[in-house]
Protein backbone atom coordinates (compact mmCIF):
# COMPACT_ATOMS: atom_id res chain seq x y z
CA UNK A 1 0.00 0.00 0.00
CA UNK A 2 2.53 2.65 0.48
CA UNK A 3 4.05 1.40 -2.59
CA UNK A 4 1.35 2.67 -4.43
CA UNK A 5 0.40 5.71 -2.45
CA UNK A 6 4.12 6.42 -1.21
CA UNK A 7 6.23 9.48 -1.88
CA UNK A 8 7.93 10.70 -4.75
CA UNK A 9 11.64 9.81 -4.07
CA UNK A 10 13.35 11.88 -6.84
CA UNK A 11 10.85 14.42 -7.55
CA UNK A 12 9.88 15.78 -4.25
CA UNK A 13 6.41 16.55 -4.85
CA UNK A 14 5.85 17.07 -1.08
CA UNK A 15 7.39 19.97 -0.76
CA UNK A 16 5.45 21.40 -3.66
CA UNK A 17 4.01 24.81 -2.39
CA UNK A 18 1.14 24.59 -5.55
CA UNK A 19 -0.20 21.24 -3.92
CA UNK A 20 -0.37 22.22 -0.39
CA UNK A 21 -3.99 23.24 -0.96
CA UNK A 22 -5.47 20.45 -2.48
CA UNK A 23 -6.29 18.26 0.00
CA UNK A 24 -8.42 21.43 1.78
CA UNK A 25 -9.87 21.42 -1.85
CA UNK A 26 -10.74 17.83 -2.15
CA UNK A 27 -11.98 17.49 1.17
CA UNK A 28 -14.69 20.77 0.42
CA UNK A 29 -15.70 18.47 -2.92
CA UNK A 30 -15.88 14.74 -0.98
CA UNK A 31 -18.11 17.00 1.60
CA UNK A 32 -20.36 18.46 -1.06
CA UNK A 33 -20.78 14.55 -2.89
CA UNK A 34 -21.30 12.87 0.18
CA UNK A 35 -24.34 15.27 0.51
CA UNK A 36 -25.02 14.57 -2.49
CA UNK A 37 -25.12 10.67 -2.26
CA UNK A 38 -26.94 11.16 1.08
CA UNK A 39 -29.86 12.74 -0.78
CA UNK A 40 -29.51 10.39 -3.84
CA UNK A 41 -29.78 7.24 -1.92
CA UNK A 42 -32.59 8.67 1.23
CA UNK A 43 -34.47 9.21 -1.89
CA UNK A 44 -34.25 6.55 -3.74
CA UNK A 45 -35.39 4.44 -0.60
CA UNK A 46 -38.45 6.99 0.34
CA UNK A 47 -39.56 6.38 -3.21
CA UNK A 48 -38.89 2.55 -3.19
CA UNK A 49 -41.28 2.61 0.67
CA UNK A 50 -44.00 5.01 -1.16
CA UNK A 51 -44.18 2.85 -3.93
CA UNK A 52 -44.47 -0.62 -1.72
CA UNK A 53 -46.24 1.28 0.74
CA UNK A 54 -49.33 2.55 -1.40
CA UNK A 55 -49.02 -0.32 -3.97
CA UNK A 56 -49.61 -2.47 -0.61
CA UNK A 57 -52.35 -0.92 0.99
CA UNK A 58 -55.37 -0.04 -1.06
CA UNK A 59 -58.50 2.52 -0.12
CA UNK A 60 -61.97 1.54 -1.53
CA UNK A 61 -64.47 4.76 -1.23
CA UNK A 62 -68.49 4.26 -1.21
CA UNK A 63 -69.74 7.26 -2.30
CA UNK A 64 -72.17 8.51 0.39
CA UNK A 65 -75.63 8.71 -0.81
CA UNK A 66 -78.71 9.63 2.00
CA UNK A 67 -81.14 7.33 0.06
CA UNK A 68 -78.90 4.18 0.12
CA UNK A 69 -78.04 1.53 2.37
CA UNK A 70 -74.64 2.53 2.88
CA UNK A 71 -73.84 -0.26 5.36
CA UNK A 72 -75.41 -2.94 2.99
CA UNK A 73 -72.88 -1.50 0.20
CA UNK A 74 -69.86 -1.72 2.60
CA UNK A 75 -70.96 -5.60 3.87
CA UNK A 76 -71.26 -6.46 -0.15
CA UNK A 77 -67.90 -4.67 -1.50
CA UNK A 78 -65.87 -6.28 1.56
CA UNK A 79 -67.22 -9.61 0.86
CA UNK A 80 -66.20 -9.29 -2.92
CA UNK A 81 -63.08 -8.05 -2.20
CA UNK A 82 -62.53 -10.91 0.03
CA UNK A 83 -63.26 -13.43 -2.23
CA UNK A 84 -60.67 -12.17 -5.02
CA UNK A 85 -57.77 -13.59 -5.37
CA UNK A 86 -54.93 -11.49 -4.20
CA UNK A 87 -56.63 -9.97 -1.89
CA UNK A 88 -55.19 -10.29 1.77
CA UNK A 89 -57.60 -8.61 3.98
CA UNK A 90 -60.55 -6.44 3.44
CA UNK A 91 -61.90 -4.55 6.40
CA UNK A 92 -64.48 -1.87 6.11
CA UNK A 93 -63.51 1.70 8.60
CA UNK A 94 -66.01 2.39 10.35
CA UNK A 95 -67.68 5.61 10.83
CA UNK A 96 -66.26 6.81 14.10
CA UNK A 97 -62.28 5.94 12.69
CA UNK A 98 -63.37 7.77 9.73
CA UNK A 99 -64.30 11.02 11.47
CA UNK A 100 -61.30 10.80 13.61
CA UNK A 101 -58.70 10.58 10.75
CA UNK A 102 -60.89 14.33 10.01
CA UNK A 103 -60.64 15.90 13.27
CA UNK A 104 -57.25 17.11 12.68
CA UNK A 105 -58.45 19.14 9.60
CA UNK A 106 -61.64 20.37 11.30
CA UNK A 107 -61.43 20.37 14.58
CA UNK A 108 -62.97 18.37 17.79
CA UNK A 109 -65.91 20.05 18.17
CA UNK A 110 -67.17 20.32 14.28
CA UNK A 111 -70.67 18.44 13.68
CA UNK A 112 -69.01 15.66 11.80
CA UNK A 113 -72.18 13.49 12.05
CA UNK A 114 -74.00 15.69 9.41
CA UNK A 115 -71.29 15.65 6.61
CA UNK A 116 -71.74 13.53 3.41
CA UNK A 117 -68.77 11.34 4.17
CA UNK A 118 -67.92 8.91 2.47
CA UNK A 119 -67.56 4.89 3.76
CA UNK A 120 -63.85 3.40 3.19
CA UNK A 121 -62.64 -0.07 3.32
CA UNK A 122 -59.12 -0.83 3.72
CA UNK A 123 -57.59 -3.63 1.65
CA UNK A 124 -54.69 -5.09 1.62
CA UNK A 125 -52.74 -6.44 -1.47
CA UNK A 126 -50.77 -9.95 -1.22
CA UNK A 127 -47.38 -9.87 -1.85
CA UNK A 128 -45.81 -10.74 -5.30
CA UNK A 129 -49.44 -11.09 -6.49
CA UNK A 130 -50.44 -9.71 -9.86
CA UNK A 131 -53.51 -8.53 -9.53
CA UNK A 132 -55.26 -6.35 -11.93
CA UNK A 133 -56.06 -3.44 -10.16
CA UNK A 134 -58.18 -2.13 -13.19
CA UNK A 135 -60.36 -4.65 -13.65
CA UNK A 136 -61.14 -5.09 -9.51
CA UNK A 137 -62.33 -1.58 -10.10
CA UNK A 138 -64.50 -1.94 -12.76
CA UNK A 139 -66.05 -5.31 -10.98
CA UNK A 140 -66.56 -3.29 -7.67
CA UNK A 141 -68.58 -0.45 -9.36
CA UNK A 142 -70.82 -2.81 -11.36
CA UNK A 143 -71.23 -5.04 -8.22
CA UNK A 144 -71.61 -2.01 -5.55
CA UNK A 145 -72.92 1.53 -7.20
CA UNK A 146 -70.81 4.11 -5.92
CA UNK A 147 -68.01 2.09 -4.81
CA UNK A 148 -64.57 3.09 -6.55
CA UNK A 149 -60.83 1.76 -5.75
CA UNK A 150 -58.50 4.16 -5.05
CA UNK A 151 -55.16 2.65 -6.19
CA UNK A 152 -53.30 6.32 -4.71
CA UNK A 153 -51.86 6.01 -7.97
CA UNK A 154 -51.99 10.01 -9.75
CA UNK A 155 -50.47 11.01 -6.70
CA UNK A 156 -47.74 8.06 -6.21
CA UNK A 157 -46.84 9.42 -9.55
CA UNK A 158 -46.53 12.74 -8.69
CA UNK A 159 -44.28 12.13 -5.97
CA UNK A 160 -42.22 9.25 -7.79
CA UNK A 161 -41.70 12.20 -10.74
CA UNK A 162 -40.53 14.66 -8.12
CA UNK A 163 -38.28 12.15 -5.79
CA UNK A 164 -36.50 11.20 -9.53
CA UNK A 165 -36.02 14.77 -10.33
CA UNK A 166 -34.17 15.54 -7.05
CA UNK A 167 -32.46 12.28 -8.05
CA UNK A 168 -31.25 13.36 -11.51
CA UNK A 169 -30.31 16.60 -9.79
CA UNK A 170 -28.23 14.98 -6.95
CA UNK A 171 -26.42 12.66 -10.03
CA UNK A 172 -25.41 16.16 -11.79
CA UNK A 173 -24.34 17.35 -8.73
CA UNK A 174 -21.75 14.13 -8.40
CA UNK A 175 -20.93 14.54 -12.21
CA UNK A 176 -20.50 18.29 -11.21
CA UNK A 177 -18.15 17.25 -8.01
CA UNK A 178 -16.27 14.86 -10.33
CA UNK A 179 -15.89 17.06 -13.00
CA UNK A 180 -14.72 20.30 -10.57
CA UNK A 181 -12.09 17.72 -9.10
CA UNK A 182 -10.25 16.34 -12.17
CA UNK A 183 -9.86 20.05 -13.33
CA UNK A 184 -8.49 21.26 -10.13
CA UNK A 185 -6.20 18.23 -10.34
CA UNK A 186 -4.95 18.94 -13.90
CA UNK A 187 -3.78 22.50 -13.33
CA UNK A 188 -2.27 20.99 -9.83
CA UNK A 189 -0.28 18.54 -11.64
CA UNK A 190 0.74 20.82 -14.80
CA UNK A 191 2.17 23.14 -12.18
CA UNK A 192 3.82 19.96 -10.70
CA UNK A 193 5.67 19.37 -14.44
CA UNK A 194 6.91 23.40 -15.11
CA UNK A 195 8.24 23.01 -11.34
CA UNK A 196 10.27 19.58 -11.95
CA UNK A 197 10.88 20.13 -15.60
CA UNK A 198 14.83 19.61 -14.65
CA UNK A 199 14.31 16.96 -12.98
CA UNK A 200 12.15 15.30 -15.23
CA UNK A 201 14.50 15.77 -17.74
CA UNK A 202 17.72 14.49 -15.53
CA UNK A 203 15.21 11.24 -15.09
CA UNK A 204 14.78 10.88 -18.59
CA UNK A 205 18.59 11.23 -19.46
CA UNK A 206 19.37 8.87 -17.21
CA UNK A 207 17.37 6.40 -18.69
CA UNK A 208 13.34 6.35 -16.70
CA UNK A 209 10.66 5.80 -18.97
CA UNK A 210 7.45 7.60 -18.68
CA UNK A 211 5.22 5.40 -17.07
CA UNK A 212 8.60 5.74 -13.57
CA UNK A 213 7.83 9.43 -13.87
CA UNK A 214 4.00 9.38 -14.10
CA UNK A 215 3.95 6.35 -11.15
CA UNK A 216 5.63 9.16 -8.79
CA UNK A 217 3.11 12.08 -9.74
CA UNK A 218 -0.22 9.73 -9.74
CA UNK A 219 0.67 8.33 -6.62
CA UNK A 220 1.64 11.12 -4.70
CA UNK A 221 -1.77 12.96 -5.65
CA UNK A 222 -3.79 10.01 -5.21
CA UNK A 223 -2.24 10.08 -1.64
CA UNK A 224 -3.47 13.62 -1.43
CA UNK A 225 -6.92 13.77 -2.99
CA UNK A 226 -7.29 9.97 -0.22
CA UNK A 227 -6.21 12.13 2.93
CA UNK A 228 -8.11 15.15 1.52
CA UNK A 229 -11.40 13.15 1.03
CA UNK A 230 -11.05 11.64 4.62
CA UNK A 231 -11.91 14.63 6.54
CA UNK A 232 -14.81 15.91 4.21
CA UNK A 233 -16.16 12.41 4.60
CA UNK A 234 -16.19 12.72 8.36
CA UNK A 235 -17.47 16.19 8.23
CA UNK A 236 -20.55 15.10 6.16
CA UNK A 237 -21.27 12.04 8.01
CA UNK A 238 -21.48 14.26 11.39
CA UNK A 239 -23.56 16.95 9.38
CA UNK A 240 -25.90 13.88 8.56
CA UNK A 241 -26.22 12.67 12.07
CA UNK A 242 -27.00 16.19 13.22
CA UNK A 243 -29.63 17.02 10.39
CA UNK A 244 -31.49 13.75 11.57
CA UNK A 245 -31.40 14.49 14.92
CA UNK A 246 -32.71 17.92 13.94
CA UNK A 247 -35.32 15.79 11.76
CA UNK A 248 -35.95 13.34 14.69
CA UNK A 249 -36.49 15.90 17.42
CA UNK A 250 -39.52 17.74 15.30
CA UNK A 251 -42.94 16.39 15.97
CA UNK A 252 -44.75 15.34 12.65
CA UNK A 253 -42.19 16.66 10.76
CA UNK A 254 -42.52 17.17 7.09
CA UNK A 255 -39.31 16.15 6.23
CA UNK A 256 -38.15 12.36 6.03
CA UNK A 257 -34.69 11.96 7.96
CA UNK A 258 -31.62 10.85 5.94
CA UNK A 259 -31.63 6.82 5.68
CA UNK A 260 -29.04 5.72 3.36
CA UNK A 261 -29.39 1.60 3.37
CA UNK A 262 -26.65 -0.39 2.83
CA UNK A 263 -25.89 0.46 -0.69
CA UNK A 264 -25.93 4.19 0.17
CA UNK A 265 -23.19 3.55 3.17
CA UNK A 266 -20.92 1.55 0.78
CA UNK A 267 -21.21 4.06 -1.42
CA UNK A 268 -20.34 6.76 1.37
CA UNK A 269 -17.30 4.41 2.44
CA UNK A 270 -16.10 3.76 -1.30
CA UNK A 271 -15.82 7.64 -1.62
CA UNK A 272 -12.22 8.64 -0.66
CA UNK A 273 -10.76 5.45 -2.75
CA UNK A 274 -12.75 6.45 -6.01
CA UNK A 275 -11.82 9.64 -5.68
CA UNK A 276 -8.10 8.44 -5.02
CA UNK A 277 -8.20 6.11 -8.19
CA UNK A 278 -10.54 9.02 -10.37
CA UNK A 279 -6.97 11.21 -9.54
CA UNK A 280 -4.37 8.70 -10.47
CA UNK A 281 -5.97 8.06 -13.37
CA UNK A 282 -6.50 11.79 -14.15
CA UNK A 283 -2.59 12.53 -13.12
CA UNK A 284 -1.35 9.35 -15.46
CA UNK A 285 -3.23 10.44 -18.27
CA UNK A 286 -2.34 14.07 -17.96
CA UNK A 287 1.92 13.38 -17.02
CA UNK A 288 1.81 10.82 -19.68
CA UNK A 289 0.87 13.29 -22.35
CA UNK A 290 2.70 16.03 -21.45
CA UNK A 291 5.64 14.02 -21.07
CA UNK A 292 5.07 12.56 -24.80
CA UNK A 293 5.24 16.06 -26.28
CA UNK A 294 8.81 15.85 -24.46
CA UNK A 295 11.69 13.89 -26.45
CA UNK B 1 29.31 3.67 -32.91
CA UNK B 2 28.03 8.05 -33.57
CA UNK B 3 27.21 8.97 -37.33
CA UNK B 4 25.83 12.66 -38.19
CA UNK B 5 24.94 12.92 -41.62
CA UNK B 6 24.04 16.49 -42.54
CA UNK B 7 22.20 17.07 -39.17
CA UNK B 8 20.51 20.90 -38.55
CA UNK B 9 19.07 21.87 -35.35
CA UNK B 10 16.95 24.67 -34.72
CA UNK B 11 15.06 25.17 -31.25
CA UNK B 12 10.96 25.78 -32.10
CA UNK B 13 10.99 28.38 -34.61
CA UNK B 14 14.08 30.42 -34.28
CA UNK B 15 17.24 29.84 -36.44
CA UNK B 16 19.48 27.04 -37.28
CA UNK B 17 22.22 26.81 -34.33
CA UNK B 18 23.44 23.88 -35.88
CA UNK B 19 24.06 23.47 -39.53
CA UNK B 20 25.32 20.47 -41.66
CA UNK B 21 26.69 18.65 -38.85
CA UNK B 22 28.43 15.43 -40.21
CA UNK B 23 31.05 13.12 -38.40
CA UNK B 24 31.49 9.86 -37.41
CA UNK B 25 32.70 8.58 -34.27
CA UNK B 26 34.34 5.68 -33.92
CA UNK B 27 33.74 2.91 -30.79
CA UNK B 28 36.26 3.32 -28.35
CA UNK B 29 37.50 6.80 -29.82
CA UNK B 30 38.28 9.82 -27.27
CA UNK B 31 36.93 13.06 -28.96
CA UNK B 32 37.90 17.02 -27.64
CA UNK B 33 34.47 19.16 -28.96
CA UNK B 34 35.22 22.96 -28.55
CA UNK B 35 34.80 26.11 -29.73
CA UNK B 36 33.77 29.67 -28.63
CA UNK B 37 30.76 30.93 -26.56
CA UNK B 38 27.75 30.36 -28.39
CA UNK B 39 29.01 27.93 -31.28
CA UNK B 40 26.81 25.18 -30.47
CA UNK B 41 28.43 22.98 -28.41
CA UNK B 42 25.42 22.36 -25.60
CA UNK B 43 23.02 21.94 -28.51
CA UNK B 44 25.47 19.17 -30.26
CA UNK B 45 25.55 17.67 -26.76
CA UNK B 46 21.86 17.83 -26.59
CA UNK B 47 21.80 16.09 -29.61
CA UNK B 48 24.29 12.99 -28.90
CA UNK B 49 22.21 12.89 -25.68
CA UNK B 50 18.81 11.87 -27.23
CA UNK B 51 17.76 15.13 -25.41
CA UNK B 52 16.65 16.57 -28.64
CA UNK B 53 15.70 15.89 -31.52
CA UNK B 54 17.53 17.10 -34.77
CA UNK B 55 15.20 19.51 -37.18
CA UNK B 56 16.93 17.78 -40.03
CA UNK B 57 19.46 15.40 -41.56
CA UNK B 58 20.37 11.68 -40.19
CA UNK B 59 21.76 10.63 -36.43
CA UNK B 60 22.76 7.12 -36.15
CA UNK B 61 23.49 5.68 -32.42
CA UNK B 62 24.39 2.22 -31.47
CA UNK B 63 23.04 1.61 -35.22
CA UNK B 64 19.94 2.39 -35.09
CA UNK B 65 18.34 5.86 -36.66
CA UNK B 66 16.92 8.00 -33.95
CA UNK B 67 14.18 9.33 -35.80
CA UNK B 68 12.59 5.98 -36.36
CA UNK B 69 13.03 5.43 -32.85
CA UNK B 70 9.49 4.73 -31.16
CA UNK B 71 9.46 6.14 -28.14
CA UNK B 72 9.20 3.83 -25.71
CA UNK B 73 12.88 2.49 -27.34
CA UNK B 74 14.56 6.04 -25.86
CA UNK B 75 15.16 5.11 -22.66
CA UNK B 76 16.99 1.77 -23.71
CA UNK B 77 18.92 3.79 -25.90
CA UNK B 78 19.56 6.64 -23.28
CA UNK B 79 20.89 4.31 -20.51
CA UNK B 80 23.79 3.29 -23.21
CA UNK B 81 24.94 6.82 -23.07
CA UNK B 82 26.26 8.70 -20.16
CA UNK B 83 26.09 12.63 -19.33
CA UNK B 84 28.18 14.44 -17.21
CA UNK B 85 26.48 18.01 -17.01
CA UNK B 86 27.74 21.29 -17.12
CA UNK B 87 26.06 22.41 -13.79
CA UNK B 88 26.00 18.36 -12.31
CA UNK B 89 22.21 18.07 -11.85
CA UNK B 90 22.74 16.17 -9.04
CA UNK B 91 19.02 15.94 -6.37
CA UNK B 92 19.68 17.83 -3.82
CA UNK B 93 17.69 15.56 -1.77
CA UNK B 94 19.24 12.59 -2.10
CA UNK B 95 22.37 11.61 -0.99
CA UNK B 96 25.98 11.13 -3.25
CA UNK B 97 25.34 7.16 -2.87
CA UNK B 98 21.52 7.54 -3.77
CA UNK B 99 22.39 10.16 -6.74
CA UNK B 100 25.16 7.39 -8.17
CA UNK B 101 22.46 4.87 -7.63
CA UNK B 102 19.57 6.34 -9.62
CA UNK B 103 20.26 5.08 -13.03
CA UNK B 104 20.67 0.95 -11.77
CA UNK B 105 17.00 1.81 -9.95
CA UNK B 106 16.00 2.89 -13.09
CA UNK B 107 16.61 0.64 -14.85
CA UNK B 108 15.22 -1.82 -12.19
CA UNK B 109 18.42 -3.31 -10.61
CA UNK B 110 18.33 -5.07 -7.18
CA UNK B 111 18.46 -3.17 -3.83
CA UNK B 112 22.03 -5.33 -3.02
CA UNK B 113 23.62 -5.11 -6.32
CA UNK B 114 22.94 -1.43 -6.81
CA UNK B 115 24.51 -0.74 -3.02
CA UNK B 116 27.66 -2.63 -3.41
CA UNK B 117 28.58 -1.15 -6.58
CA UNK B 118 27.99 2.05 -5.98
CA UNK B 119 30.28 2.16 -2.78
CA UNK B 120 33.03 0.81 -4.84
CA UNK B 121 32.67 3.26 -7.56
CA UNK B 122 31.99 6.76 -5.20
CA UNK B 123 35.63 4.65 -3.54
CA UNK B 124 37.43 4.89 -6.98
CA UNK B 125 35.93 8.42 -8.02
CA UNK B 126 37.94 9.45 -4.58
CA UNK B 127 34.65 9.86 -2.83
CA UNK B 128 34.48 6.56 0.00
CA UNK B 129 33.87 8.85 2.85
CA UNK B 130 31.49 11.33 1.44
CA UNK B 131 28.49 8.07 0.40
CA UNK B 132 26.14 9.60 2.77
CA UNK B 133 26.87 13.68 2.01
CA UNK B 134 24.28 15.45 0.08
CA UNK B 135 25.16 17.78 -2.99
CA UNK B 136 24.75 21.12 -0.90
CA UNK B 137 27.85 19.90 1.51
CA UNK B 138 29.97 18.82 -1.21
CA UNK B 139 32.69 21.10 -2.91
CA UNK B 140 32.03 21.75 -6.66
CA UNK B 141 34.83 19.38 -7.46
CA UNK B 142 33.25 16.66 -5.48
CA UNK B 143 29.67 17.00 -7.14
CA UNK B 144 31.34 16.59 -10.17
CA UNK B 145 32.90 13.15 -9.48
CA UNK B 146 29.50 12.56 -8.03
CA UNK B 147 27.64 13.06 -11.27
CA UNK B 148 30.59 11.14 -13.43
CA UNK B 149 29.95 8.52 -11.34
CA UNK B 150 26.25 9.07 -11.96
CA UNK B 151 27.13 9.05 -15.69
CA UNK B 152 29.11 5.66 -15.37
CA UNK B 153 27.58 3.35 -13.19
CA UNK B 154 25.24 1.62 -16.07
CA UNK B 155 28.87 1.19 -17.76
CA UNK B 156 27.19 3.68 -20.83
CA UNK B 157 28.61 2.83 -24.19
CA UNK B 158 29.02 6.67 -24.80
CA UNK B 159 30.21 9.19 -22.37
CA UNK B 160 29.06 12.98 -22.79
CA UNK B 161 30.87 15.45 -20.65
CA UNK B 162 30.05 19.20 -20.91
CA UNK B 163 32.72 21.41 -19.43
CA UNK B 164 33.50 18.71 -17.07
CA UNK B 165 36.33 20.79 -15.63
CA UNK B 166 35.23 24.36 -15.26
CA UNK B 167 34.53 24.03 -11.87
CA UNK B 168 37.51 22.50 -10.68
CA UNK B 169 41.28 23.65 -10.01
CA UNK B 170 43.58 22.60 -12.62
CA UNK B 171 45.18 19.70 -10.47
CA UNK B 172 41.27 18.51 -10.27
CA UNK B 173 40.47 19.00 -13.65
CA UNK B 174 43.73 16.87 -14.75
CA UNK B 175 42.46 13.85 -12.35
CA UNK B 176 39.36 14.01 -13.36
CA UNK B 177 40.37 13.41 -17.09
CA UNK B 178 42.77 10.99 -16.32
CA UNK B 179 39.33 8.78 -15.20
CA UNK B 180 38.07 9.94 -18.66
CA UNK B 181 40.92 7.95 -19.87
CA UNK B 182 40.66 5.21 -17.65
CA UNK B 183 36.95 4.71 -18.86
CA UNK B 184 38.10 5.02 -22.37
CA UNK B 185 40.62 2.26 -22.42
CA UNK B 186 37.96 -0.09 -21.09
CA UNK B 187 36.00 0.70 -24.59
CA UNK B 188 33.38 3.54 -23.40
CA UNK B 189 33.52 6.23 -26.21
CA UNK B 190 34.16 10.02 -24.62
CA UNK B 191 33.05 13.31 -25.78
CA UNK B 192 34.23 15.68 -23.71
CA UNK B 193 33.35 19.46 -24.43
CA UNK B 194 35.34 21.95 -23.24
CA UNK B 195 36.58 25.88 -23.96
CA UNK B 196 40.12 24.60 -22.12
CA UNK B 197 42.42 24.75 -25.26
CA UNK B 198 45.27 24.04 -22.71
CA UNK B 199 43.84 21.22 -21.66
CA UNK B 200 42.79 19.71 -25.12
CA UNK B 201 46.31 20.49 -26.01
CA UNK B 202 47.68 18.27 -23.00
CA UNK B 203 45.70 15.33 -23.82
CA UNK B 204 46.29 15.46 -27.89
CA UNK B 205 42.94 13.63 -28.72
CA UNK B 206 40.81 14.63 -32.01
CA UNK B 207 39.12 17.45 -31.93
CA UNK B 208 35.65 18.60 -33.09
CA UNK B 209 36.14 22.28 -33.48
CA UNK B 210 32.50 24.31 -33.77
CA UNK B 211 31.53 28.18 -34.87
CA UNK B 212 28.18 29.53 -36.32
CA UNK B 213 26.70 26.37 -35.90
CA UNK B 214 29.15 24.49 -38.35
CA UNK B 215 31.53 21.92 -37.60
CA UNK B 216 35.17 21.48 -38.43
CA UNK B 217 37.77 18.83 -37.68
CA UNK B 218 41.43 20.41 -36.38
CA UNK B 219 44.44 19.35 -35.71
CA UNK B 220 46.02 20.61 -32.33
CA UNK B 221 47.84 22.99 -34.01
CA UNK B 222 45.18 24.69 -35.86
CA UNK B 223 43.44 25.59 -33.04
CA UNK B 224 43.24 29.03 -31.81
CA UNK B 225 45.52 30.04 -28.63
CA UNK B 226 42.24 31.53 -26.79
CA UNK B 227 39.05 32.04 -27.79
CA UNK B 228 37.51 35.78 -27.90
CA UNK B 229 34.76 37.29 -26.36
CA UNK B 230 33.35 38.15 -30.18
CA UNK B 231 34.06 34.14 -30.76
CA UNK B 232 36.94 31.99 -32.47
Amino acid sequence: MMQIIGKSAELQLEKDVSTRYLPVVIAAMIFLAALAIGGLFSLSNAISDWSATLTGNLTVEIAFDPTADLDKKVTDAVELLSKTPGVAAARAIEQEETLKLLEPFLGRNAALGDLPIPRLIEVIIDEDSAIDLAALNEKLGEAVAGARLDIHRPWLDKMVLLGRSVQILAAAIMLLIGAVTVIIVIFAVRTGLIMHAEVIQVLHLIGARDQYIAEQFQNYFARLSFLGALPGLIVAIIVMFIFNFLVGSLEASMLPPLSLGVEGIIALLLLPLMVALLTRFTVRRVVLGSLERMM
Amino acid sequence: MVRFENVGMRYGLGPEVLRDISFHLQPGSFHFLTGPTGAGKSSLLKLLALSHRPSRGLITLFNKEVSSLARDDLPAMRRKIGVVFQDFRLLDHLSALENVALPLKIAGAKNSQIYQHVAELLEWVGLGRQVDAKPPTLSGGEKQRVAIARAVINRPQLLIADEPTGSMDAEMGLRLMYLFQELNKIGTTVVVATHDLGLIKRFGNPVMFLKDGMLTTRKQDELPSQFSRDGG
